[in-house]
This record gives structure tokens, sequence and C-alpha cells, in this order.
């Protein structure tokens, strides 16, 4: 499975840790921004995340310029348009996301608007669109599994044109993302446990499909340790700052690891399953990521096998021949998400999410097939193949 | 000495070879679609009117296909009689021809980043597994099985020969046809 050639690309600073947020003023100085406007939504708002992050910049005199605070689920391009016109009413210079994976898109939208010029965003939509740098713009995630902080993406919806528009460039990179544990203590049992599974996902599917290489494995592998080390002691004791901290960098260094190695199945299944049911990311990952293990695993036996070490630990690698590692790997995941089960109800099948009917399963793998993702999946998928795999993650 | 002035006549044969390869696919390309009914099936959901590229960048050599509906396809040469929908474009006619020459699988290809795509991607996803299905009928097993990412089990040898055989006959009647033109 080895790549005689690959690519890996990440250029965001990564500012982490402790006190982290308070690094931002100096940050954006370094960048001779001024006037900065935080981008980000209710719930970040109500959950007095936002707090910090004025605190921390006023306390070095950066004063932010404007506040939006509306961003929905499924931000579309008259919010983006919205958004982009009271950045410019306000003169600002600066963009600071503060929010999950649809704060982060719309802001890396608004930045092509403000940065390019124009209220229609659809005009910079695909790739390799933009050819140069946009304004400063910082990443704040208060949730630990997209990933969206280190990667070239953004998706946003059209409703009139009912059509979901990707923007991809390495310009919708941020200068810096910021990893502070006090953005995701108060995160609940129920998030914090999807969130980890996509970041675990992420990492995995990294490490096992056609785009692998050595840098992204490096980035998997620690990605993986981290969270099968620290997610049941967050589940245990969700103030552990540190433990919190530990999932915010696997989050991260997942995010890393996909955005330049790619995934597979188990994302092409999970972005079918969110279009037509509507299920949260993070869940769908956590529901199909031990199936379409066991679907791929001939071919990933190898690779599979390495991520028991990361999964389980030094002894459990040891004492497991090395011909078992793979499906000992299986095992390790299964494990951990009957562990979540127990503390959030987490769903382990698509019958137990309660929103999927046993019908919709041939519409979800005739989507999944065209997904761009299916592409890396080190096996190639029929539709007998996908039906198959929803047919054992039903129940 | 010898080496210096071959050199440059192996990168013009690779040139031409990539351009000749362009010309059998996309003359292929429609002839699948006139015998194979799962290719049929797979093209059925392109725009009727969809006009496919895939080619080498800059300016290299492309091939240009469209959908006339019912899954059916028009080679169109190298010229576009509208805009292109979807564009599968090589960074290089060095990476076109280690996919053109089955040294790389075109999945390979596209995770080592040799190629772009320009366009809708499922419709790219969809092109992708039509062009396997055309590799899996036109090639012999062991070729084949080095381009595309899994041989197709339910292939059996007698739908194979036959398919390759219609196939073949048909591309050699555009070629035909082409030259008469």
């Amino acid at each position: 499975m080895k790549n005689s050639y690959y690519e890996f690309f990440c250029p965001v600073k990564v500012i982490a840790g402790k006190a982290a947020l308070e690094h931002i003023p100096y940050e954006l100085t370094g960048l001779a921004a001024k006037r900065p406007m935080i981008v980000t939504d209710k719930g970040v708002r109500a959950a007095g995340l936002l707090e910090p992050v004025i605190s921390a910049c006023e306390e070095s005199g950066l004063d932010i310029v404007t506040i939006y605070d509306d961003v929905p689920p499924d931000s579309s391009v008259a919010v983006v348009r919205d958004i982009a016109g009271i950045y410019r009413s306000a003169k600002c210079d600066s963009i600071i996301a503060v929010g999950g994976g649809s704060a982060i898109d719309t802001a890396k939208a608004v930045n092509i608007l403000v940065s390019e010029g124009g209220d229609d965003i659809s005009v910079y939509v695909g790739a390799g669109v933009l050819k140069r740098p946009l304004k400063p713009f910082f990443v704040v995630p208060t949730t630990a599994g997209t990933g969206s902080e280190v990667t070239a993406v953004a998706v946003i919806s059209d409703p009139q044109k009912s059509v979901k528009l990707p923007f991809t460039s390495s310009f919708l990179l941020p200068n810096a993302a910021i990893i502070d544990p006090r953005m995701t203590l108060t995160l609940p049992p129920h998030i914090t446990a999807a969130t980890a599974m996509d970041a675990l996902t992420h990492a995995t599917e990294a490490f096992t499909c056609m785009a692998k290489n050595p840098l992204s494995d490096a980035y998997a592998t620690s990605a993986i340790k981290k969270v099968s080390t620290s997610l049941l002691t967050v589940m245990n004791t969700p103030k552990d700052a540190d433990a919190r901290l530990e999932l915010a960098q696997a989050s991260t260094m997942a995010g890393i690891a996909f955005s330049n190695s790619m995934v597979g199945l188990v994302h092409a299944l999970g972005h079918a399953t969110g279009a037509l049911c509507h299920l949260p990311h993070g869940l769908c990952m956590s529901v199909y990521l031990p199936y379409v293990l066991e679907y791929n695993l001939e071919t990933i036996r190898g690779p599979l096998g390495e991520l028991l070490l990361y999964l389980d630990g030094p002894d459990a690698y040891a004492a497991t021949p090395a011909a078992r590692r793979a499906e000992a790997s299986i095992s390790a995941i299964r494990r951990l998400r009957d562990a979540l089960y127990k503390h959030c109800k987490l769903p382990r099948t698509l019958k137990e999410t309660g929103k999927i009917s046993e019908s919709q399963l041939d519409s979800i793998a005739a989507l999944a097939l065209d997904d761009g993702s299916i592409m890396f999946n080190p096996k190639e998928v029929t539709l007998a193949d996908a039906k198959a795999v929803l047919k054992r993650a039903w129940a | 000495m010898l080496a210096r002035r071959i050199k440059p006549m192996a990168l013009q044969a690779r040139r031409l070879y990539v351009e000749l390869m362009f010309q059998v696919m996309g003359r292929a390309l429609q002839a699948v679609s006139e015998v194979d009914s799962d290719v049929q099936a797979e093209a059925q959901s392109l725009p009727l009117g969809f006009l496919f590229e895939m080619m080498v960048m800059p300016n290299g050599s492309k091939l240009i296909i469209e959908h006339l509906g019912d899954g059916r396809f028009e080679y169109h040469g190298d010229s576009a009689p509208r805009p292109i929908d979807l564009s599968i474009q090589f960074k290089h006619v060095a990476h076109a021809f280690l996919v053109l020459s089955f040294q790389e699988k075109t999945s390979v290809a596209f995770a080592n980043d040799r190629m772009l795509v320009d366009g809708d991607i499922s419709y790219a996803i969809r092109m992708t597994r039509i062009l396997n299905r055309l590799e899996a009928f036109i090639l012999p097993r062991l070729i084949a099985s080095r381009a595309v990412k899994e041989y197709p089990a339910n292939l059996n040898l007698p739908e194979k020969v036959l398919s390759a055989a219609r196939i073949y006959l048909k591309v050699a009647n555009h070629f035909v046809d082409t030259v008469r033109a």
C-alpha cells in the first residue's frame, strides 16, 4: 500500500495549550491586523466561549470590532454575503472564527469575499480559483473532531439551487489555529464522544487509505494514540483540561493527516447518510468505522495491524500475534464504542440512532458510490458492497 | 552523446503515445457506451449534452466526449462544441504516460495528486468507473489488473472477448471514417 510519491502541505501555525488564546493579539499584530471580526454561532456565545477570546484581546489593547454570532448549522451563500457586508461596513481587517465546522467554513468563505471582492461567493466555487493570499484569518475550534482548522476546504449551501458549493484552495487555510482547552471544557458528553470518534476516523482512514504517506502516518498514529488514551478520561472527568487538550490536539493532528492523505468509504457512507438522513457527521463516523474496516480488512491488514499499538497500547500489541493484530484493532475500536454507549448512549448501529429506516439503506448506498472519498478507499466498492456494509451496520 | 540525441526522441515518442492513447480511448468510450449495459447505466445519470474532457496540462493532448442521452457517448476529438462540464487534467505529460501505459492505476494517480478535477466530483467518480470498466474489457486481464483498482470479479472470459472484439471493431471503423472524412 506504500506510495512511491506523495505530497504533504500544512502551513497553519498551530498555537496549542494553556493560555493559547492570549497569543491571539500578538499573532494578529504580527500580520499587521488591528481590527478583527469574530464569526461564531449562538451556541458558542451562549456557552460563554467568546468571553475568554474577547478578554484575551482586550487585555492587550486589541478591540474586537464586530461579532457575527448567527451562523446556522448549514451555512448558506446569503449568510456569507451578509457577514461580508458587516465586515466591510465595520472596516475590519481580519477574521477570527470561533466554533465548529459550520462557523469555520463560513468564515473561510467570508474571507474569500472580503479579500477578492464581490457579493456572490458562487463565483469562487471549485478548486484552484484563488490565486493569492487572503486576509489574516485565525481559527479557534470549540469542538475536537472536525479538523476544519487545518483543511483547505469550505462547503457552503445554496438553498435556491439546492446544491452544496465546495471551495478548495490552500489560501483558505488559516494563518493560525488556536487550540485552547478552555474552549472544549463544557462540550456535552454526547458531542465530545461523537466528535472524538470523528477524529479517530479521520486518522484511521488517513492511515489505511490509498493516499497514505509517511508524514500523514506520523500525524495519524499520534492522533489515534491521543484519542484512545484520553477520550474515556474526558468522559469520566469532563473538566480534565489536560485530557481535553489531548483530544483537541488529536483532532488537529487527524485533520492534518486526512487533509494530506484523504479518507475512504467510512466518509463516503457518512456524507451520504448526513445528506439523506441528517445524522450528525461524527455519529455516522462512529457507527460505520468498524464495519468498513472489516470490509476493507484483507487489503489493509498490514497498516490496520500496526494501529493496534496506538489503539490498545504496547502490552496488547506485544501479546497479540502479528496475524491477529488487524482484527484486534477492530475489536479495540468496538470496545471504545461500547464504552461510549455506556457513557452517553452514542449509537453503535444505524438502528440505535432511531433516525433511519431500513428502507433508506439502498438510497444511502447509491449516493455513497458518487462521493469523492470513495476514490481513495483501498478496495473498489460496488453498489452491492456498499449495501452489504450498510446492512451489517444496521443492527 | 548518443543518450543526448535519444532523449528528445524518447520525449517526443512519449507525447505521441499519449496523444494516440487519447484518440483510442475517446473512440473506445463511444464504443463501450454502445455495447455495454453497465456503462450505459453509469452514464445515464450524466446530464444530456454533458461534455467530458481528459487532458494534459497546460495545452497538451486531450479527448472530449459528449453524453448524447440514454448512456451513449460521442467522441469529439480534441475540440469541444461548448464549454466543458467536467475536466480531468494530468499535471504533466509524464503523469499521463504513467497512467496510459498502465504503470499507475487511475485511482493511484488521483491519490498521488497527478491529476486535477475541474467540475462536479461525483461525475468524475462516475467517469472513472466507466474508464475502469472500459479498461477491464479491452485490456488483457494481466494488464487490466495494473490499470484498475480491482478487476471486476463478475466479468467472465466469453463476455470480455466478445465485448472487446465489438469495441475494437467500432474503434477501427471510427478511425477509418475519420481518415476518409
